[in-house]
């Protein structure tokens, strides 16, 4: 079982992992930052991101037979790296979400996904 | 009187750890200077949440609350248990803290520290003042930015019953305060109710509110103007050729006005059928 900063430090153990922020989606707070995210606008990155996952939820939802959408996880391939965003549900606020940027070179996304996934079921039990 | 922010600053200097009661409207937690623990009597505490979601049970916790004591944090307990992961008990705290700070610091009664009172989970997670702050900036400008007045905030929450949309997309969230919303509640009740934290139920209803999704107050009081009396029936008298209103060329075509159908043949057709079936009546 995982507390909030020991996930951010396995996090940030991804090989090829470059800025780690785990975003309250709801308010779109940064809830814990690692890596190079120290550096930047914190604020400013996690508000983004929770605006770039809400746009994706909408546009998904609109574009799905059903109309609803739910997200794993998001994958994002810039110039800069890989994104990857995972929200988590949680009983009794809005979703956490993971955000991890990866380098385009030393990153291998399945062995990231993977480490994800095993260290998101330690942090929440739903 | 000093604000909260300055004796707050004041009590981190002093790595204060005690209670700062302030009056009715809710208490801080301080662990050796640092925030550990806020609660408001507006917003669902850190017990509400977890129990109202079901999966903790109330005597899950009241458990550790009794059991907390000097050396035994309560939140230590519970996540030792294995009710939840401590991840989750920081974020639920996390949540619940600044929740009930962005309501507390906007508080006006007189606040009373009171050294050595601890609260029963113990500290989770440590807050600077100026970071509370920061982010209680953040919250507020987020909140006008959905919809820039408070008049909903405390009022209740009404669904309308027909929409102008012909489509809408909700987050979960604004699922939830629709379902939950009894035309009785206000957002403050609905968190309770819903074991939501309050701050993210007001966000959701003025999100609804700028959807066009809620009743808006201010709406049904603006001044709506009569609907215009109806023209009165033209009397079968001599003038009554000259009082049939007829339609200014100049003026403009009121609003929903269609244009008529002029000049269609089916038109005439009919006008010289019925021509025809009144000069057979006669």
């Amino acid at each position: 079982m995982l507390g909030i900063e020991e996930c951010l430090t396995e996090v940030m153990g991804i090989p090829g992992a470059l800025d780690a922020i785990l975003i309250d989606q709801t308010s779109g707070m940064a809830v814990a930052v690692g890596g190079g995210s120290r550096h930047v606008d914190t604020e400013k990155s996690a508000a983004g991101l929770s605006e770039a996952l809400r746009a994706t939820l909408d546009g998904l939802a609109v574009t799905s037979a059903a109309g609803t959408a739910r997200i794993r996880e998001m994958i994002v391939t810039a110039d800069d790296g890989h994104h990857l965003l995972r929200p988590l549900e949680t009983v009794f606020d809005g979703p956490l979400v993971i955000y991890v940027k990866l380098d385009l070179e030393r990153a291998n996304l399945a062995l990231a996904l993977h480490r994800l996934h095993s260290l998101s079921g330690r942090l929440i039990t739903t | 009187m000093p604000s909260v922010e300055s004796i707050l600053s004041g009590l981190a200097g002093d790595r204060a750890t005690g209670a700062l009661r302030m009056g009715r409207a809710g208490t801080f937690y301080l662990t050796e200077g640092r925030v550990t623990y806020a609660e408001t009597s507006v917003c669902p505490r850190v017990e509400d949440l977890l129990t109202a979601s079901g999966r903790i049970s109330a005597y899950a916790v009241r458990q550790a609350r009794q059991g907390a004591g000097e050396e035994c944090r309560g939140g230590d307990r519970l996540v030792e248990r294995g009710v939840l992961t401590r991840g989750e008990l920081e974020f639920c705290v996390l949540g619940a803290v600044l929740d009930a700070v962005f309501f507390l610091f906007r508080a006006s009664a007189r606040p009373r520290f009171r050294p050595g009172e601890r609260h029963w989970l113990g500290p989770q997670w440590y807050f600077d003042v100026t970071g509370l702050l920061r982010e209680c900036k953040r919250r507020r400008a987020q909140l006008d930015q959905a919809w820039p007045s408070p008049e909903l905030d405390t009022l209740p929450v009404v669904p309308m019953g027909r929409i102008h949309a012909q489509r809408v997309l909700l987050t979960a969230l604004q699922w939830e305060v629709l379902v939950g919303a009894d035309c009785t509640a206000t957002p403050a009740e609905l968190a309770r109710k819903l074991g939501r934290p309050a701050y993210s139920v007001l966000l959701a209803v003025r999100q609804l509110a700028a959807a066009g999704l809620l009743r808006v107050p201010e709406r049904e009081h603006r001044t709506v103007p009569a609907p215009p009396a109806p023209a009165p029936l033209p009397r079968r008298d001599d003038g009554a050729r000259e009082k049939l209103p007829g339609r200014d060329p100049g003026a403009a075509p009121a609003p929903g006005w269609i244009p008529r159908t002029t000049g269609d043949p089916a038109d005439v057709s009919l006008l010289i059928r019925l021509k025809n079936a009144l000069e057979a009546l006669t």
